[in-house]
């Protein structure tokens, strides 16, 4: 619409009967419009192009053009304008009107003209075209906006790519399916490994979509890179999680989320899960799946008083696979409205005939329930298998050069009691002081595993006076882990301390990590005869120990175990 | 859809309605129901009786309103679920929160 | 259709429409009327059908406006004869727009 339309409309007369023209000229003068006058469809086509009028007056019958292949010209060229066109007619000939509908008239003028109807139809299109005006420019708004949006995103994903990069998603045991932009939907999956090689998996779920879903994302991720890497364990991460969470998310926004830790020479996988569907946990041996359910609340909704971090621990062998999933799976709707369900899923592993298709049939079978060709932005599904061991990984310790190798020669002893061994893990804080020596960053894995070992040992059978033996069976196994919970909740005295000796160079360097409890000791010697039994589950993981420390020696009544752990450079080794 | 609010006779409960799709299209009106109310309420009361769906904006909601009530010493009752109604809530662990029926 | 050589309301509607310019448009009128008639003498001359229709059709408009009702019904017959080919009578017809016309004029001069 022009600009000066609130002081009238440009109207566009077209009419070859010279005193018609003058005529119609004077009631649109009247009216307070400017008239622009054609005596043709030539003409009226000009002026159309220069003008650009807001409504056209049009005769049927001029020479030239007629008014028909005038009124089809000027809707084929104006574009997303809306140019009101009223034909200008003697008689009402049913046949001539439905032409003039057909070439694209808005309406019809019938002769003698009466200049009170010709207003009103002019007004009726004028509030058209202000309509039309406003919801073009809304239109445009909405795009232009939605264009930011999308700039928007695309420049948040990045930032949040590199804090939630993929970190150990690459691992060969690990399938998951996520759309590119999930954490728009506000999905994340995050896997990382801890110092003792376990590996830690979140799959997590914000409420909400666009930017304030994703915007919790990234301190989630931090918070889960820097704490899994420093060895906290499932309990404290999500504690500290949930903390965060809560101090950061307005109420009514949290974060639903599965995580698990899996403990490859342990051969088991502790998990928490909170808001989430049920897991799924899918025995090789038996062909067998069992639903894990959430037992917590979501993140980000209690206080940390509040707050509960209990586990849930499995035994898990080779060949088992632990399934995780967010809503968007369950919820998927196809075109009737239906949702896909649990039973859906259900069926998909009682049809399914070899574990290692399991992945690909539940996506399949969501992908054909929906009937997409691509999977939903909304489908967030993970699968983690237990393998022997993981290959291996780029320690984010990697070995530097020579020049911080400086010679070192300290000791550190650290005791922990009671209130520290209910509810902290002391691995993070002896990881802090042993990756200051350059030369071990290496092995870290290995260290940590004996650390890892020798602590449970000092804890479970020393502290908590744990028979390991309960380990023998599988219900035993699972007593064994409800026995450690309940004591460790009671405990009320005893300590473990650990008393660290290293001596080195930017050659070589050796450790002496020794762990002292409070507890009553074991019998060593005969221990040592009976652990070449390997099938058992317990075994104090000497085996494990010695094979990787130069030396493992208990002292006293069994309450104190010694190991020495050496490292040397090796001449010409790539370290990068 | 929609949602409809109803103070009891002797203005301490309010029972709130929500009929049909309980998502975030109801965000406005859910809010209003009970920011509007007047201040002797002490009980709330959530029917579900005509609620088909909810998702989990609406949990986000109901947080909201317990929030509202006095956070861990809201006195509020989610009435009436249907078995899917009841399975979200469950699955969110939400009866630690919420006196559910 | 009335059969009054000129409606005098309408007139005076029209009159309120133009203001000053009323005369600019009788003048044109009577303008383009006598060179209607005279393609309407051609086309009757040459039995010339389509161009009978076309002229009186525009004829008819221009004196609908004028609100001429013996006119517009006397160009409405030839506009009709023009279609249906029938020219037999339509000097006649004609003969009778002409003498519509004078008095039109006729009128407008007093």
């Amino acid at each position: 619409m022009n600009q000066e339309a609130e002081s009238g409309l440009k109207i566009l007369i077209a009419d070859d009967s010279n005193s018609d023209r003058i005529l119609l000229k004077a009631i649109v003068q009247n009216q307070g419009h400017q008239p622009l006058l054609a005596a043709d469809g030539l003409e009226a086509v000009a002026l159309f192009q220069q003008e650009k009028p807001d409504i056209i007056l049009l005769d049927a019958l001029m020479p030239n053009m007629d008014g028909f292949d005038t009124a089809r010209f000027v809707k084929a060229n104006s574009g997303d304008d809306f140019v009101p066109i009223i034909f200008l007619t003697s008689l009402n000939e049913a046949d001539s009107l439905a032409r003039c509908l057909e070439a694209g008239g808005d309406d019809f003028l019938t002769k003698p003209y009466n200049s009170v109807i010709l207003k009103a139809k002019i007004n009726a299109f004028w509030r058209m075209l202000k309509m039309h005006v406003t919801l073009q420019a809304q239109r445009d708004q909405i795009a232009e906006n939605n264009m930011r949006l999308i700039n928007e995103q695309e420049v948040a994903k990045r930032t949040f790519d590199k804090i939630a990069h993929e970190g150990a998603l690459h691992l060969s045991n690990i399938q998951y399916q996520m759309s590119p932009l999930a954490v728009f939907n506000g999905d994340v999956l995050l896997a990382a490994l801890r110092p003792n090689g376990n590996l830690c998996v979140l799959l997590g779920d914000f409420t909400g979509h666009g930017l304030a879903a994703a915007i919790g994302a990234m301190p989630l991720s931090q918070t889960f890179y820097s704490m899994v890497a420093k060895g906290f364990t499932v309990k404290d991460v999500v504690y500290e999680l949930n903390l965060k969470l809560k101090d950061i998310l307005p109420v009514g926004v949290f974060c639903c989320a599965t995580m698990i830790d899996v403990d490859f020479s342990g051969k088991s996988l502790e998990i928490w899960c909170g808001g989430m569907p049920e897991n799924y946990f899918y025995e090789a041996e038996t062909g067998q799946k069992k639903a894990i359910a959430s037992q917590h609340l979501a993140l980000g909704i209690l206080s940390a008083e509040k707050f509960k971090a209990t586990t849930h621990i499995q035994m898990m062998q080779n060949g088992d696979r632990f399934f995780m999933w967010s809503d968007g799976i369950i919820e998927a709707e196809n075109a009737a409205g239906e949702m896909y369900g649990e039973s859906r899923l259900e069926q998909v592993f009682i049809d399914n005939g070899d574990a290692v298709d399991l992945f690909a049939d539940v996506n399949t079978s969501v992908a054909n329930f929906i009937g997409a060709t691509e999977p939903s932005d909304d489908i967030s599904i993970a699968e983690i298998m237990m393998v022997d061991h993981i290959e291996k990984h780029d320690s984010p310790h990697k070995a530097v050069k020579n020049a911080a190798m400086a010679a070192m020669d300290w000791c550190y002893s650290y005791e922990i009691r009671p209130q520290t061994i209910r509810n902290s893990d002391p691995m993070p804080i002896l990881q802090k002081v042993l990756m200051d020596i350059p030369g071990l960053r290496p092995r870290s894995g290995e260290l940590f595993t004996v650390l890892s070992e020798l602590y449970a040992n000092a804890l479970e059978h020393g502290v908590l006076k744990l028979d390991s033996s309960m380990k023998k069976t599988p219900q035993g196994f699972t007593d064994f882990y409800q026995q450690r919970a309940v004591r460790l909740e009671e405990l009320n005295e005893g300590f473990i301390r650990f008393d660290l000796d290293y001596r080195g160079d930017d050659q070589q360097g050796e450790l002496l990590m020794r762990v002292t409890d409070s507890g009553d000791g074991f019998d060593f010697a005969s221990h040592r005869q009976k652990s070449s039994d390997k099938n058992c589950y317990s075994g104090r993981g000497l085996h494990l120990i010695s094979s990787i420390c130069k030396s493992v020696s208990y002292i006293g009544v069994g309450n104190q175990v010694e190991v020495v752990f050496d490292w040397h450079n090796v001449p010409n080794e790539d370290v990068n | 859809m929609g949602i409809s609010a109803r103070v009891s006779e002797d203005g301490t409960e309010l029972n709130i309605g929500i009929d049909g799709r309980f998502d975030f299209s109801s965000h406005q009106d859910f809010r209003k129901a009970y920011e509007e109310s007047n201040d002797a309420l002490d009980k709330y009361v959530v029917d579900m009786n005509a609620t088909t769906y909810l998702d989990s904006s609406a949990l986000g909601m109901l947080l909201l309103l317990r929030d509202h009530a006095g956070g861990d010493h809201a006195n509020i009752r989610i009435i009436n679920c249907n078995d899917d109604v009841k399975k979200i809530l469950t699955i969110s662990n939400f009866e630690q929160l919420f006196e559910i029926h | 259709m009335t059969d009054q050589i000129i409606d005098e309301a309408a007139l005076a509607e029209l009159r309120s429409i133009m203001g000053d310019d009323f005369q600019l448009l009788v003048d044109t009128f009577v303008n383009d009327s006598e060179q209607r008639i005279v393609a309407l003498q051609e086309a009757v001359d040459t039995a010339d059908a389509e161009l009978l229709r076309t002229s009186a059709h525009s004829f008819k408009g221009s004196s609908l406006n004028i609100s001429a009702g013996r006119l517009t019904a006397l160009c409405k017959d030839l506009e009709d004869r023009g279609r249906e080919s029938r020219l037999d009578g339509a000097a006649e017809v004609l003969a009778g727009v002409r003498v519509a016309f004078d008095d039109i004029k006729a009128y407008f001069a007093a």
